[in-house]
């Protein structure tokens, strides 16, 4: 019966941002929505949970617009949701988020033994958070996940990397981070959107989390945000060889 | 503009190709979906009724989407579709917990609709028939018992409704309506056959209307909830449609069929009145599913005029081409300005007839009108079958005519205006 903590970053929806002339991102009429691999690891936690019983608390950290998350992640299943909410977290840099997250979790989340983050967020996909929550927790953490399974005392887990699959086991507690073919998340039913406004929100703040301007400082400058250019373009070419050479010239 | 276009340019099948982790802003652009105009609205939607439009929007794109074009040719009923509605709840989504429904509004009705039909619109008329037209009259104007009865197994989807009204000879005049109720102690016995019935085949329940006493006119129809699987009722001829073919449609025979007294909605002679309170709230549904319709050519609009290059440049540049997503847009939002005002009322207990016949009569032109641009402006390939251009025009088309025609619609607008 693991007790197990689900971290969400509720992101900017992709779908919505416009581009400027300048190659500029206009967030103006851009909505949020809870970031995809996270969505995975929602839907990790309540099919374990279907499993083998035990509890799931949704986590999450980040400016006052976190607050309009709470239903959307707590109708995917988890029974409560902590939400680390500050002016001072919008924006915040991964070890911010990773301080804050393990705050929350520390004061309301109680025992756990599986954390479960997505394998990088929908925005930046850093990759970061997931392991310095492991690291800041001194416990064991392991990334691209595509399978899980339970055992007796802990998780068997298979890694997808680039030459083959890793199984590893870890015994609790321990952080996974996971990748979207890990499964398909449900579609949230009426009744758990209506059921969600019953289930219980705790809202911290950064002071009520210890948290104070050493660990808030931006560790991390971003300069600028630009779409990439692709440009589009029918040319016809007269053979093969002419063919290659347009190719070539284009790449270099 | 085109500078969106750089969102465009990736499909579906990029989103499954691998990316290295540490070109983040490529996979970050990667994960960008074309964009779709905005649904947004000077409404400003509670949490929930955001959430339900997610989850019709999931449930459109997954379980509709893939079958949407292949249901419409060969007219099958989308089996799989129908009980993936029930599992989400969507099958009763007004209605109380009390009665097994998921104790939402109307409005929130009105979205998951218009969702569905942006994707397939034989999806959203099941639904719609069966949550305007049979179960919220069992809701409306039943006996508690009743109710107990059948909402329940009518919001999650194990009945299915069905709405019989019309017959051969009396469309919007109701009062020539030849199907009777002789009363038989206890019961009426129904005789008659009605035609057009959506949902006919696959329902359990259905609404029938028959005369109870021909001489009063309309003051002579009363209401029953009927069974099909009571002894004498069978389903007739199939029709066959220009549009929303997956959704069927058949005729309903009635001979000498028993139906207690305990299953009268309303008062012997209250058939009318339920009949027109019904079509008021289906109004809205049927608005919405124009709505979603017009959307939906609108997107579709959107997505070609930026792909398709001619003369060197996207359609878009063009300025008739723009002038007609200028126009397509701005109807589409006034559209969903009238459906979301008209559901609103009802769900405030305000009168809301007149605004639903405006929000139908609106929504149902533009659909037509705007599905015929997205034809147009997909040019030959707009008027090949398959395409969604053409399916949506040919399914636009029925929203002018059912559950009230665009002249119905507009001597309702006018008695209410004009009294």
């Amino acid at each position: 019966m693991p007790n197990m903590i689900t971290c969400y970053k509720w992101v900017v929806d992709e779908a919505d941002i416009r581009v400027e002339g300048n190659g500029a991102l206009n967030f103006e009429r851009a909505g949020r929505k809870i970031s995809e691999y996270d969505r995975n690891a929602i839907e990790a936690a309540v099919q374990i949970q279907e499993q083998k019983g035990g509890s799931v608390v949704a986590v999450s950290l980040g400016g006052p617009e976190l607050k309009s998350s709470a239903k959307d992640a707590l109708s995917r299943g988890p029974e409560r949701a902590i939400l680390a909410i500050d002016p001072a977290f919008s924006g915040a840099d991964s070890q911010t988020t990773a301080l804050g997250l393990v705050a929350a979790i520390k004061a309301g989340a109680g025992e756990f033994d599986l954390i479960l983050c997505g394998e990088g967020s929908g925005d930046l996909y850093a990759q970061q958070v997931g392991p310095r929550v492991a690291a800041l927790l001194d416990i064991p953490c392991i990334s691209f996940v595509n399978k899980i399974e339970v055992t007796e005392s802990g998780i068997r887990a298979d890694r997808k990397l680039e030459d083959g699959i890793e199984v590893v086991e870890a015994a609790f507690p321990v952080v996974v981070t996971v990748l979207p073919d890990l499964n398909k998340p449900r579609i949230p039913g009426l009744k758990q959107v209506m059921g969600a406004a019953k289930k219980e929100v705790k809202v911290l703040d950064a002071a009520a989390l210890g948290l104070g301007s050493a660990e808030l400082a931006s560790r991390v400058e971003t300069r600028a945000v630009r779409a990439p250019k692709s440009d589009r373009k029918q040319q016809k070419v007269g053979s093969v060889a002419e063919l290659a050479q347009v190719i070539a010239s284009a790449l270099r | 503009m085109y500078h969106v276009n750089e969102f465009t340019f990736l499909t579906e099948d990029d989103l499954d190709r691998e990316v290295p982790a540490s070109t983040s802003f490529a996979r970050f652009m990667l994960h960008s979906k074309p964009k779709e105009e905005s649904t947004m609205t000077m409404f400003s939607l509670t949490e929930e009724q955001e959430l339900i439009r997610n989850t019709a929007r999931e449930f459109a794109l997954q379980y509709c989407a893939p079958i949407a074009a292949e249901i419409d040719e060969e007219a099958k009923w989308p089996t799989e579709s129908v009980a993936a509605m029930a599992e989400l709840g969507l099958m009763g989504i007004p209605f109380p917990e009390k009665y097994g429904g998921a104790g939402s509004d109307y409005l929130s009705y009105a979205i998951a609709v218009e969702e569905i039909s942006r994707v397939c619109s034989s999806t959203s008329v099941i639904l719609s028939a069966h949550t305007s037209l049979a179960t919220w009259p069992i809701y409306h104007f039943a006996s508690e018992e009743v109710k107990m009865q059948y909402l329940p197994r009518m919001c999650s989807g194990e009945l299915l409704g069905a709405f019989c009204l019309t017959e051969a000879g009396a469309g919007t005049d109701a009062a020539a309506q030849t199907t009777v109720a002789v009363e038989d102690g206890d019961a009426y016995l129904v005789t008659g056959s009605k035609v057009f019935i959506t949902n006919g085949d696959h329902a359990d329940v259905f609404i029938v209307f028959a005369m109870t006493d021909k001489s009063k006119g309309t003051k002579g129809i009363t209401a029953f909830v009927v069974e099909k699987a009571w002894a004498g009722v069978s389903v007739g001829k199939h029709e066959r449609k220009m549009g929303i073919r997956a959704a069927h449609t058949t005729e309903i025979l009635f001979n000498n069929v028993r139906v207690p007294k305990t299953h009268m909605l309303g008062k012997v002679g209250e058939g009318f009145k339920v009949a027109m309170m019904t079509l008021d709230g289906g109004r809205i549904g049927i608005a919405a599913q124009a709505l979603g319709i017009a959307q939906a050519a609108l997107d579709e609009s959107v997505k070609w005029a930026k792909e398709r290059q001619q003369f060197g440049k996207p359609i878009a540049a063009n300025q008739a081409i723009q002038f007609m997503i200028a126009d397509m847009a701005t109807q589409v939002q006034a559209s969903r300005h009238l459906v979301y005002h008209a559901a609103t009322l009802k769900d405030e207990g305000k009168p809301y007839s007149k605004e639903a016949s405006m929000a139908k009569l609106f929504a149902a032109e533009t659909a037509m009108q705007q599905s015929i641009k997205a034809v147009q402006i997909h040019g030959g390939l707009g008027y090949i079958k398959g395409t969604v251009a053409e399916r949506l025009m040919r399914d636009a088309k029925i929203t002018e005519i059912y559950e009230g025609t665009s002249e119905v619609q507009r001597m309702v607008i006018a008695a209410n205006t004009l009294k």
